[in-house]
């Protein structure tokens, strides 16, 4: 029995969304790694089960649902919402990071059942920092003791981290979950958004034996093509870990796949081990 | 490499709803409304049959084409067909919904969130009007036994995996695997057939 074979009878379910844990991680393994006839038999499965949707009793929308509708999206094309770097505030002189975690909370209730725990106690931990920044800016300012240097960099970190809150939240970002591959450890997750970038999180993730670090990779879908490195990081002492990829060397629409590797300090420009972690784009 | 097995297809690419698409990235509103306009009804159906009251169902909808607005560069022809994208990203959507509603942590993984994945029409797939592919789709559904209809269906719009559809339906886990497996055949065969 060929290696395909064993996940034949699974395309179906897996589309419907019907696989237990194990059947599922065990395709997912496999679409991974690299089966084109696995996957293209997956992706004529998915346009099977989408074809249920007509199995629905004709319902119609309200007007109100389509006027409202039109009303935010004409309001969107007259102005964009490009991200600030600087300490902004709303009309009503809330500071935006303030706002955006209250609108994120709103987000997160409806969109992100799945971890809504997790994020929150993320979002509420990055708006606390938010806020001791902007504490010791508004002190040291007052104070007249810190440097330029010390201030941009604290509005830098603050700026980095309002864009983790946006890609942690808005429901535009795609979630990629990071299996481990023949390792006892939990999976990370992977949110990639289109403008802010990615935000990679991991916890209980083991150490890295001596100085050596996890590297994050991105693996283009093109054929041949070399897996692009990424953000280097050491999870804490918890085995805790969030990084932020601004700039992503790839785009989501080019790559098929996240991976991890163990690698020497400082990271390396080609993969020296097998990733321990992978995660393909769905 | 897997996923670059599928090459684009140039009549996808130039197929009417993905010139609209293509056109949202420009901001025209134009465009958006014509696609809510063709296809809110099939979504706002699909929907509400999944999250069961019309308020949360709108709120999703809603969703659902604000994504599509603001992050129509997500969805490349080249990976398939709109439509289905659409359905895709609007059930799992509808069962997020569902699962916060009644507090249900079944999944360890976000199993239905695969709101960009690949989906590839099958060669014989012709473009239907929604009004012919709805018929064809429950006069094929229809033949099944009840029982393999009731198990596509807590599978499609419960989001119920193949062991809560066995302890509900109080049958052997493989035969729900069996039902469902052979009712997708089936109407894979049958949409063959009918095309």
């Amino acid at each position: 029995m060929s290696n395909c074979d064993q996940f034949r009878e699974m395309y179906e379910a897996y589309a419907l969304g019907a696989l237990d844990p194990a059947e599922r991680t065990a395709l997912e393994a496999h679409l991974a790694s690299g089966c084109a006839k696995c996957a293209k038999a997956v992706a004529e499965a998915r346009w099977l089960v989408s074809q249920l949707a007509y199995l629905a009793p004709e319902a119609s929308t309200s007007d109100m649902l389509k006027g409202r509708l039109m009303q935010m999206v004409r309001s969107e094309a007259k102005s964009s919402l490009p991200v600030s770097t600087g300490i902004t505030t709303t009309p009503s002189g809330i500071p935006y990071w303030l706002s955006a975690g209250i609108a994120a909370l709103l987000l997160l209730t409806l969109y992100f059942a799945w971890d809504a725990h997790r994020l929150k106690q993320e979002l509420r931990a990055a708006n606390e920092r938010n806020q001791r920044n902007e504490q010791m800016i508004a002190s040291t300012q007052h104070q007249g003791a810190a440097s330029q240097q010390e201030l941009t960099a604290m509005q830098e970190q603050m700026a980095k981290m309002r864009r983790e809150n946006a890609i942690l939240t808005d429901p535009a970002s795609v979630k990629i979950t990071l299996a481990a591959q023949k390792i006892q450890a939990p999976q990370m997750v992977a949110m990639w958004h289109a403008k802010y970038g990615i935000v990679l999180t991991g916890q209980k993730v083991p150490m890295p034996s001596g100085d050596r670090v996890l590297q994050l990779w991105l693996i283009p879908k093109a054929p041949g093509s070399k897996p692009m490195p990424s953000m280097t990081v050491r999870p804490d002492s918890n085995g805790n870990f969030v990084i932020l990829v601004s700039n992503p060397p790839e785009t989501s629409g080019n790559t098929k796949a996240l991976a991890i590797t163990e690698e020497p300090a400082g990271g390396s420009a080609a993969p020296t081990t097998t990733p321990k972690w992978v995660g393909a784009m769905s | 490499m897997f996923l670059a097995a599928f090459s684009p297809k140039d009549d996808r690419e130039a197929s009417p709803d993905a010139a609209l698409v293509r056109r949202l990235l420009q901001n025209d509103v134009g465009a958006f409304e014509k696609l809510y306009d063709k296809y809110s009804r099939i979504v706002y159906s699909l929907v509400l049959r999944i999250v069961q009251q019309s308020g949360p169902a709108e709120e999703v909808v809603q969703d659902v084409f604000l994504q599509l607005w603001r992050n129509s560069a997500q969805y490349d022809a080249a990976r398939g067909p709109f439509v289905p994208w659409l359905l895709t990203l609007a059930r799992n959507r509808a069962l997020d919904t569902l699962r916060l509603k009644s507090e249900r942590q079944r999944r360890l993984e976000n199993q239905t969130d695969e709101l960009f994945s690949v989906v590839v029409a099958p060669q014989y797939e012709k473009e239907l009007d929604e009004k012919r592919r709805a018929e064809r789709v429950r006069a094929l559904v229809g033949e099944l036994n009840p029982q393999q209809k009731r198990a596509i269906e807590l599978a499609y719009f419960q989001g119920l995996s193949h062991s809560e559809i066995a302890a509900e339906l109080k049958e052997p886990l493989g035969t729900v695997k069996s039902w469902i497996r052979n009712g997708l055949i089936r109407l894979k065969e049958g949409l063959h057939t009918a095309s």
